[in-house]
């Protein structure tokens, strides 16, 4: 017999009663507007969120967010990126996957509002490790594509995609003394330009 | 609420042997709330120590003999979470698979209490002529608390004492390291957990610890005996009938 | 360090006099105890959440095997494969054999229980493979060759000191004369050092905190981002789960995703939640070419229809550890397994045996807090009585105790008998005590090696009552 057979065999032979499928939870709403709860959430968990009014306004906020933290005035942006067509400025633009001292610049395409979480499906366009790879990450967000729950971005996905990654803050370990710093493996800092247009 | 109900007092295996005046007390206190106490000659104990020992046969046995002994009556009374929670919340489980003896063990758990939440909840006792005037703190046993849902209770009664004022332990969730048998099987494990409560206790300045639970107040005035610490303990019953004036736990 | 179970006493003793555990233990019970509390009470009606996170897991333990062929049936469909193993010995060569075929020499790993249980690194370091812990507790822990303490924050033991002297130990290509004073530091070099290995890693293995039948996906709940990187940077991605973490669909997922991290640590949700369904997608640049899950038994299917199939409830939280008073007392290395305090208790005399994990089960005063605060209401301390009651119908208990409570259950069945016992032993006592307390039978062990007992008043109250009456 297969592992696979025996396991299955002995799951079936000592089964006694089965559970019924349990009902729909509902989890507590959000109350009022969502891009507020989006923001507030997130920045209680370490991350710096800026609303702005256009995406013109990205490009003075992405050099702003550098000058602000001491970076050079350096972004690593994929080259297929929707937001290639911008132009970045006084900011120079590299196509290279970001090293662990670099920015990098993102698109989300969900948000949701519940957890203050990003929700990025990996795609060609946007390698997934550009999340875990930099020491900033700077993500661009509309505010129409912030959501209630991960419900929602469940439902509009559809079919997973390969990797399905929510990031919910910078990185961060409690793992010495219980004490928590940023930056244990993945960016030591994360920031969220909340585009309203 | 009835006219003097028949409340079957389950004294205790341990207030019996230890401390026979919390039996008095609890009397006293319940003849006060209208009730007609009686004690059935026959009960001896829970059976709790046998099933948690997971011997079985035994606490079957034993727990047959204590629902005959009280299931006639209109309410059964412990000065006790712990016992009174063997009976409420395990007995059912003891008898889980028989068919004859479920129905009795629920009936019985059904109408089973613990003293104070007895008399506040069922007998709308609201206060008692009891003096005591001292500072002191409360220790919640755990199977008051998360088994009997007890804490307000004592705390309302007490409050009702002249002269005393209760200040609360900074940690009422901690177990105090009893347990029954644990006490005896793990007993370094046991002290630990007895000191953190004790240094809870003494950290409040109160002079006397009252609980509810005679096994926790055993062990912990036990120990604190052996650090030669003076903090009186008593329990709860003796202080709101009026018997603060006794010697406390260990007293010489 | 050997881990033995049956240890546990002398263990316990020795962790008792640990004067470094204390404030450690400390911690746990402000930061994680704190922590959840506060989470419970903004959430608002958490009990509701609790409910729901039982009747998932409840469903999934009672449809296991139909969850298990689904989620094979959605793994395959997306070009992954899934492997049974039976035992640890199974999951070992099953996982050595991938990483064989795939020709790796490293491997990077993300935080996994089940690969302690099974002892996975003693393994393949025997067998010519490098295994690379990336969890900052675990790479720790690794350094120092012990095994975890803790089952999400597993060097919780340690004072940063400790941490700086083992990275001076090892990290031997740094500048010795560099500071490792601050927390910051220490993870900033850390970041470094495991980043190389990241990049270099042939092969990643990470454990699942859930597995979507539905979608075939894996999923892990993580603060670091370490998980992440093992998955996506190298070409062979290995999921090592216990079968029992399966549930329906992502929709049960997230219900789970808002109870694991507030039970954890009191985070309203953990900075990373990872779904991880299968290869890299079609011309992706990120992820692995091969994707496999394999699903280790070892035990857990023996638990179903006994009286502790609950414990397979459990989705690996902590927070029956972080809550417990034993645990608090004495750690994690004194249980000698790698599941320790309550669930540790519930699980171990099952799969090890109750001759093995026997002090698991005993050393508890069913104080209960375990139950209250777990998310998906697995009654441990009855799962634990469960075990007393296999170890006291196998004849295994000791026999002091044993003999004494079947003396004592003797009396309690013919109340005559007891009422004359008691009032002798009431007597006893009475004569044996000196200013108020007993402080010594002829052996000062037990409950006399710690305390002194009160002396009793003399005459029992049946006695009396029936005197009066």
């Amino acid at each position: 017999m297969s592992g696979r057979e025996q396991i299955l065999a002995e799951i079936r032979a000592r089964r006694l009663a089965q559970a019924p499928k349990p009902q729909r939870y509902s989890a507590p709403k959000i109350e009022g507007d969502l891009v507020e709860a989006f923001a507030k959430r997130l920045s209680a968990q370490h991350a710096e969120v800026r609303i702005l009014n256009s995406m013109a306004e990205v490009p003075e906020a992405v050099a702003d967010v550098l000058r602000a933290r001491n970076m050079a005035a350096r972004i690593h942006l994929p080259s297929d990126s929707p937001l290639a067509s911008l132009a970045l400025g006084g900011v120079e633009v590299r196509g290279e996957p970001p090293s662990a001292f670099d920015a990098a610049l993102t698109v989300a395409p969900f948000a949701i509002a519940e957890t203050g979480t990003l929700a990025y499906p990996a795609r060609k366009v946007e390698p997934a490790s550009w999340h875990f790879r930099p020491l900033l990450e700077i993500a661009v967000l509309r505010a129409s594509d912030i959501v209630g729950e991960l419900e929602e971005v469940l439902a509009k996905l559809g079919t997973l995609p390969s990797t399905l990654n929510l990031v919910s803050g910078p990185s961060r370990t409690g793992d010495i003394e219980q004490t928590m710093e940023l930056g244990a493996h993945g960016p030591k800092a994360l920031t969220v330009l909340v585009v309203k247009e | 609420m009835s006219e003097r109900p028949r409340v079957g007092l389950f004294v205790t295996c341990l207030v019996d042997l230890v401390r026979p005046q919390i039996g008095f007390a609890a009397v006293k206190l319940l003849e006060q709330a209208g009730c007609e106490v009686a004690v059935p000659a026959t009960q001896t104990c829970c059976g709790q120590p046998a099933w948690n020992a997971g011997a079985d046969s035994d606490a079957k046995d034993i727990a047959r003999a204590a629902i005959a002994a009280f299931e006639g009556f209109d309410y059964v009374v412990a000065p006790s979470g712990s016992c009174a929670g063997m009976i409420k919340r395990h007995y059912p489980e003891v008898f889980e698979t028989d068919a004859e003896w479920l129905p009795r063990a629920r009936a019985l758990a059904q109408k089973t209490h613990e003293l104070m939440s007895f008399l506040v909840k069922v007998r709308g006792v609201t206060g008692v002529p009891a003096g005591f005037a001292h500072k002191v703190c409360y220790h919640d046993s755990c199977s008051s608390l998360r088994e009997m849902g007890v804490k307000a209770e004592p705390r309302a009664l007490l409050g009702t004492v002249e002269g005393l004022s209760i200040e609360e332990i900074k940690d009422p969730q901690g177990c105090c390291g009893f347990g029954g048998l644990f006490s005896v099987k793990y007993p370094e494990i046991s002290e630990r957990m007895a000191d953190d409560k004790i240094a809870d206790a003494c950290g409040t300045g109160a002079d006397t610890l009252i609980g509810g639970d005679l096994g926790c107040l055993l062990h912990l005035a036990g120990r604190m005996k052996r650090q030669g610490k003076t903090m009186a303990v008593r329990h709860a019953a003796e202080v709101l009938a009026d018997m603060g004036g006794e010697k406390a736990l260990g007293e010489p | 360090m050997t881990l033995d179970p049956k240890a546990f006493p002398q263990a316990a003793r020795s962790a008792l006099n640990d004067p470094l555990l204390r404030p450690a233990l400390g911690r746990l019970k402000t930061h994680f105890g704190a922590g959840r509390a506060m989470a419970v009470q903004r959430y608002g009606d958490f009990e509701s959440l609790r409910d729901a996170g039982k009747a998932i897991r409840d469903y999934a333990v009672t449809h296991l095997d139909e969850l298990l062929v689904t989620f094979e049936q959605a793994v395959n469909a997306r070009g992954g494969t899934v492997h049974w193993a039976r035992d640890a010995a199974e999951a070992r060569r099953l996982i050595l054999g991938i990483l064989q075929d795939a020709g790796a020499k490293t491997v990077t790993k993300g935080k996994s229980m089940v690969t302690e249980e099974i002892a996975l690194n003693p393994f393949l370091e025997a067998n010519g493979i490098e295994p690379v812990e990336t969890d900052l507790g675990e790479y720790i822990i690794q350094l120092r060759g012990e095994p975890p303490s803790h089952i999400i924050a597993p060097a919780f033991h340690l004072s940063k000191e400790q941490v700086a002297e083992t990275f001076f130990a090892r990290h031997t290509a740094l500048d010795p004369k560099r500071s490792l004073e601050e927390r910051n530091a220490l993870v900033q070099e850390a970041r470094a050092v495991l980043r190389q290995r990241f990049e270099a890693a042939d092969a990643g293995i990470t454990g699942a905190n859930f597995l979507s039948a539905k979608e075939g996906a894996a999923v892990i709940v993580t603060n670091e981002g370490n998980g992440d990187l093992t998955r996506l940077l190298p070409k062979t991605h290995i999921v090592v789960t216990g079968i029992e973490k399966v549930v329906a669909d992502m929709n049960d997922v997230a219900v789970l995703v808002r109870l694991l991290p507030r039970s954890a640590t009191g985070q309203p949700i953990s900075t990373y939640v990872s779904v991880m369904a299968g290869r890299r997608g079609e011309g992706e640049s990120d992820g692995p070419r091969d994707f496999h899950v394999v699903l280790v038994d070892n035990g857990r299917s023996k638990l179903i229809g006994t009286e502790a199939q609950d414990v397979l409830r459990c989705i690996r939280c902590s927070a029956c550890i972080n809550h417990c008073p034993v645990y608090g007392a004495v750690g994690g290395h004194a249980y000698g397994a790698t599941y320790m305090g309550p669930i540790g208790a519930a699980l171990n005399p099952g799969m090890m045996g109750v001759a093995e994990a026997a002090h698991h089960a005993n050393a508890s005063t069913f104080c209960g807090r375990c139950a209250e605060v777990c998310p998906v209401k697995i009654p441990l301390p009855k799962i634990m009585r469960h075990w007393r009651a296999v170890e006291h119908a196998s004849g295994l208990a000791p026999k002091a105790i044993t003999r004494g409570l079947a003396l004592w259950a003797f009396a309690a069945k013919r109340p005559a008998l007891y009422r004359f016992g008691a009032s002798i032993a009431a007597r006893l006592l009475r004569m044996m005590g000196r200013g108020g307390a007993v402080r010594a039978v002829p052996v000062k062990n037990g409950w006399f090696a710690v305390r002194d007992f009160p002396v009793p008043e003399g005459k029992t109250f049946m006695a009396q009552w029936k005197a009066r009456r």
